[in-house]
């Protein structure tokens, strides 16, 4: 369990369904607020802590899954636990497929419900996590020139200097320069701490184009 | 007029007011007349006694003048008899004056002869209480005892004192007296029943007097002349005095044939011609002196007269029992001849005595049950042969006959028919005794074909009735009130559960009527009775055995002719199999709305499981987080209070759904109360509500601000509005989803309420609009298709209508239901 605030956000239009789960979520010691409906959530700033929602899917005007859509581009990362009066299997399949942590019938079981949000509570914080380092990472990157960031993707390769030379088709030497100093500004010392960084950013290995004999990695 | 006296039963029934009718009738003439008739009678009467003087003897044989105002007394009433003495006064003097006789001696002698007429009239009235007619003996005795007789008697005593006194004459006192009784005697005699006669009725008969009669007449005069001419003229002193009898048998023939007017006058014209005979010396009386003479003719008149005079009183007597005899028995046979029945009256043997006209007339009918029985003839006898002859019926009435004869009956009826060519008739035959001495029987035979006709066309109508009563199973009765005698039909019988016997009054009545019934079926009667018109209910029967009919009854209270009500005629039909059917099918309909509804209801699952999960789940969500709180130990006495009121509030909810849903599927009696639309339109839009959100569709309401109240079944009036909505939905099923709206609206409008659902989508088909309403029409896959027809037939059970349009996009349904009136609302409450 982390440390930083976390905030259960309900959308219902449906008053006593707010305030029982309000309570719920409080007698379990989360801080929740209610909202009437999804534009109210989304006139909302954003949390900037582990959050996740809890959405009734049938509602007026914009109803849970078009919440859900509209969610998605904001890149907030809440998860998102539905619940509904009647299954559906398809809502629930479109749901899901979008990312659901849960899709609860009602009447369900609170501890269902509680156990739904620890688990998209952990999400939210993973999910958190893995962006804060994402964006640190990135930002370490972004230092390096583009020359370097183009060797730093080869490195990552396993690739030899020498085959990264001929693949870029510069000098062998310009190649250890870049290397040096791209390792140098991210901290790395060795590749593996390389190819760790560089997934952390999310950045992709480039794809030789040449035929290389196979390497040991040393 | 004489026949007239006779006729209303001669002597013993005349009453007075009759007699003082017949006073005036008989000489009912003005005062002057009878004042000119007496004066000219007197003088008349006078100048005859003068003629019939036997010269020299001063004393005329026969001196009229008072024997005339005897017979005028005798005419009129007591009251003018002033007016006759006043008018023979004149007359007596002229008469008198004329033969040098002094005025005191005239007046005298008026004085006596006065006092004669009056002793005569008086005495005469007296003793016989009635006009005098010479009618029968009594008449003619008193006549001649009183008149004839005591008149003379007194008045010659003071007659000859005046001639004395006067000295009229030489003659003794006695020798006058004698004189004057019997010239007076012989002129009362003769004169005055000669006057009386004529004046009573003489007159009045020769006018009815037929040809033969008269010539009769004519002939007797002539013979009485000739006989009196031969007898006191022709004939001398010498002669047989026998042939004085000559004149006898003309009186006979005249008193017999002619009566007391016929004697009288025969009589007289005898004096007359005696008389003058003798005094100019002819006949048998003529050799003697005047004096002797006159005796003789005196005696001769006084005697022959008398006995005629009583034989033609005697034998008008009889002429007048006779007569009333005959009259008598002219009206019996007229009474038995108008009888239109066939009536013989038989003897205690069985022979006719008599039959009337009818009955002799019947020869001529063929076949008419008295053929040639005539009088004299036995009808038991023409009885027993036709009863041997085979015919039954005459049996019986022969026996009837014999037992009323014989007086073991007092009555005897029968009927019987006859057959003749012209048809087959009908005769009734009743017989009676005859109430006589001699005892008998009065039989009478009565053509009944026609009351026979009227009976049966009264029994086949009547028939006809009771088998049109019966095939429509109608109960037909009457009460008679006035004399609270009752009728019922046999078919109204079966249906009241009465037995044959058994009288039906009101009470009986009322009490087969059904309780709940019995005030209404009162009322209406009640009020027919006063307005005096036909009244129609219907009503339930409850039979002893138990069962309860349904009757549509009618009836009428009948007024007699004083205005007040009399008898009360109904009819009734048995409509309980119509009642039954009624009620089944109605029981259908309530059946059939009910599935409707449990289909709407089905369509609403999901819906309803929504609307009873928010309330459940929040119950369940709030329970916990109280234990949450309760175990964490930080439960605040301020927050379970909220919690537990929420909980109490959703818990009401969920109840309520299922209050409402139960409500809505379960058997509807359909009662009717007041009902607020819009607050019905928000309850089904909350019900709705879920399903409004699924599918997405948007509900406006444009409801008017203040409704008045309907009458309507809440139940049903759900049931329109929801299947309404749903329809809506359903059509906008493909219609995207950003245009689906529903809006429903209400408005006043006069005295009803529009409500209006309007949807936005594909809209009714546009060639026949009416085609949704009809049965099994359904756009819904596996649909029934009974919805609308069950909301149209719900509507216009209301008194309301259903209709539907199309509009730019979309269509439109609207209904109409009438506003509560007062009235309506205060018997619901």
């Amino acid at each position: 369990m982390s440390m930083t605030p976390e905030l259960v956000c309900i959308v219902d239009d449906d008053q006593s369904m707010r305030r029982s789960l309000q309570r719920l979520f409080k007698s379990a010691g989360y801080s929740a607020e209610i909202f009437a409906c999804a534009e109210d959530y989304l006139a909302r700033e954003v949390f900037d802590g582990p959050s996740c929602l809890v959405l009734d899917v049938r509602m007026p005007g914009l109803n849970g899954l078009g919440l859900q859509e509209a969610l998605e581009p904001r890149g907030a990362g809440e998860q998102i636990i539905f619940l509904t009066g009647h299954g559906n299997v398809p809502t629930c399949k479109q749901a899901m497929r979008k990312g659901a942590v849960d899709f609860l019938i009602k009447p369900f079981d609170d501890e269902e419900l509680l156990g739904a949000v620890r688990r998209a509570l952990g999400r939210s914080e993973d999910y958190l996590i893995k962006r804060a380092e994402r964006r640190e990472a990135r930002e370490r990157i972004n230092k390096l020139t583009p020359r370097e960031f183009e060797v730093l993707r080869f490195v990552i390769t396993g690739l030899l200097n020498k085959q990264i030379a001929a693949e870029l088709q510069t000098a062998e030497k310009t190649i250890k320069v870049h290397r040096g100093r791209a390792m140098q500004k991210l901290g790395a010392i060795s590749v593996p701490d390389l190819v760790r960084l560089t997934q952390r950013a999310g950045i992709a290995p480039a794809i030789p184009s040449l035929r290389h004999k196979a390497r040991v990695s040393a | 007029m004489k026949s007239a006296s006779t006729l209303m039963g001669a002597t013993k029934l005349a009453s007075p007011p009759f007699q003082r009718a017949n006073w005036r009738s008989g000489f009912g003439r003005q005062p002057i007349t009878i004042c000119l008739l007496v004066f000219a009678g007197y003088y008349l009467g006078a100048r005859i006694g003068f003629s019939l003087t036997f010269q020299p003897h001063p004393v005329s044989v026969l001196w009229p003048p008072n024997s005339i105002l005897l017979a005028a007394l005798l005419l009129t009433p007591p009251r003018t008899w002033w007016l006759v003495l006043v008018a023979a006064f004149p007359a007596h003097c002229a008469a008198q004056w004329q033969s040098n006789v002094p005025t005191s001696m005239i007046l005298c002698w008026f004085i006596s002869n006065c006092f004669e007429a009056l002793i005569g009239a008086s005495l005469t009235r007296y003793f016989l209480r009635r006009p005098l007619r010479f009618i029968n003996l009594r008449e003619a005795g008193i006549f001649c005892l009183c008149a004839a007789i005591c008149g003379p008697f007194f008045s010659s005593f003071l007659d000859a004192a005046f001639v004395r006194w006067n000295q009229w004459g030489d003659d003794s006192y006695w020798q006058l007296w004698q004189v004057r009784f019997s010239s007076n005697v012989l002129a009362v005699l003769v004169v005055t029943p000669f006057i009386v006669t004529w004046a009573t009725g003489g007159l009045a008969s020769l006018w009815k007097a037929n040809r033969k009669r008269e010539l009769e007449g004519v002939l007797l005069l002539l013979g009485l002349a000739l006989v009196g001419a031969v007898s006191f003229y022709t004939l001398g002193p010498e002669s047989d005095s026998a042939l004085l009898l000559l004149p006898l048998p003309f009186l006979l023939w005249a008193a017999v044939r002619f009566g007391a007017c016929g004697a009288s006058t025969g009589i007289w014209i005898v004096a007359l011609s005696a008389i003058w005979s003798a005094a100019h010396g002819h006949g048998p009386f003529s050799d003697s002196s005047p004096e002797q003479m006159a005796r003789s003719v005196q005696m001769f008149l006084i005697v022959l007269s008398l006995p005629i005079m009583f034989l033609a009183t005697v034998i008008e007597e009889r002429a007048t029992v006779e007569e009333t005899l005959r009259e008598s028995n002219a009206l019996n046979r007229g009474i038995i001849d108008s009888l239109t029945s066939l009536v013989t009256i038989l003897d205690r043997s069985g022979f006719i005595i008599t039959s009337n006209e009818a009955w002799r007339r019947s020869h001529e009918l063929e076949g008419a049950p008295t053929p040639g029985i005539d009088v004299g003839a036995n009808y038991l006898e023409v009885c027993r042969r036709a009863a041997s002859a085979g015919d039954l019926s005459v049996v019986s009435v022969l026996e009837g006959i014999e037992t009323v004869l014989s007086g073991e009956r007092i009555e005897f009826q029968c009927e019987y028919p006859c057959v003749t060519p012209a048809g087959s008739l009908w005769f009734e035959i009743l017989v009676l005794p005859l109430r006589s001495e001699a005892g008998g029987a009065v039989i009478s035979h009565r053509d009944i074909t026609q009351r026979k006709a009227a009976e049966r066309t009264i029994r086949e109508r009547d028939a006809r009735i009771s088998l049109a009563a019966e095939s429509a199973n109608l109960a037909l009765w009457t009460i008679d009130l006035e004399r609270n005698e009752s009728w019922m039909s046999d078919q109204g019988r079966a249906i009241f559960g009465l037995s044959p016997n058994e009288p039906l009054t009101r009470k009986l009545f009322f009490a087969r009527v059904h309780p709940e019934d019995r005030e209404e079926v009162y009322n209406a009667m009640e009020l027919a009775r006063a307005t005096s018109e036909s009244f129609e209910i219907e009503y339930r029967l409850r039979r002893p055995d138990g069962e309860t009919r349904w009757l549509n009854a009618r009836g009428r209270y009948l007024r007699n002719a004083s205005e007040e009500v009399a008898e009360l005629i109904c009819v009734a039909i048995d409509v309980t199999a119509q009642m039954k059917a009624n009620l089944e099918l109605r029981l259908q309909r309530l059946e059939m709305a009910r599935m409707s509804r449990v289909a709407l209801m089905g369509e609403l699952t999901a819906s309803l499981a929504h609307e009873l999960n928010q309330p459940l789940t929040a119950i369940a969500s709030n329970a916990a987080a109280g234990r949450r709180f309760l175990q964490q130990g930080s439960l605040e006495p301020g927050m379970l209070d909220e919690l537990l009121v929420d909980v109490v509030s959703d818990a009401r909810r969920a109840g309520a759904v299922i209050h409402g849903i139960h409500n809505f599927v379960r058997k509807n009696e359909g009662e009717r109360r007041a009902v607020d639309i819009n607050e019905t339109i928000r309850e089904v839009l909350r019900l709705l509500h879920s399903d409004l959100l699924g599918r997405a569709a948007s509900i406006e309401t444009r409801l008017a601000s203040t409704v008045p109240l309907i009458k309507a079944d809440p139940i049903q009036l759900q049931q329109i509005l929801l299947n309404l909505v749903m329809n809506a939905l359903e059509a906008m099923q493909t219609t995207p989803m950003a245009e689906r709206r529903i809006v429903v609206s209400t408005q006043c409008f006069e005295d009803s309420i529009i409500t209006g659902v309007r949807d936005f989508g594909r809209g009714l088909p546009r060639d026949d609009l009416d085609k949704v309403f009809t049965h099994f029409y359904s756009t819904k896959p596996g649909g029934m298709g009974m919805g609308l027809t069950i909301v149209r037939s719900i509507v216009e059970a209301h008194g309301g209508k259903l209709s539907a349009a199309n509009t730019e996009k979309g269509a439109q349904f609207f209904f109409t239901l009438p506003i509560m009136q007062k009235c309506e609302m205060l018997q619901s409450t």
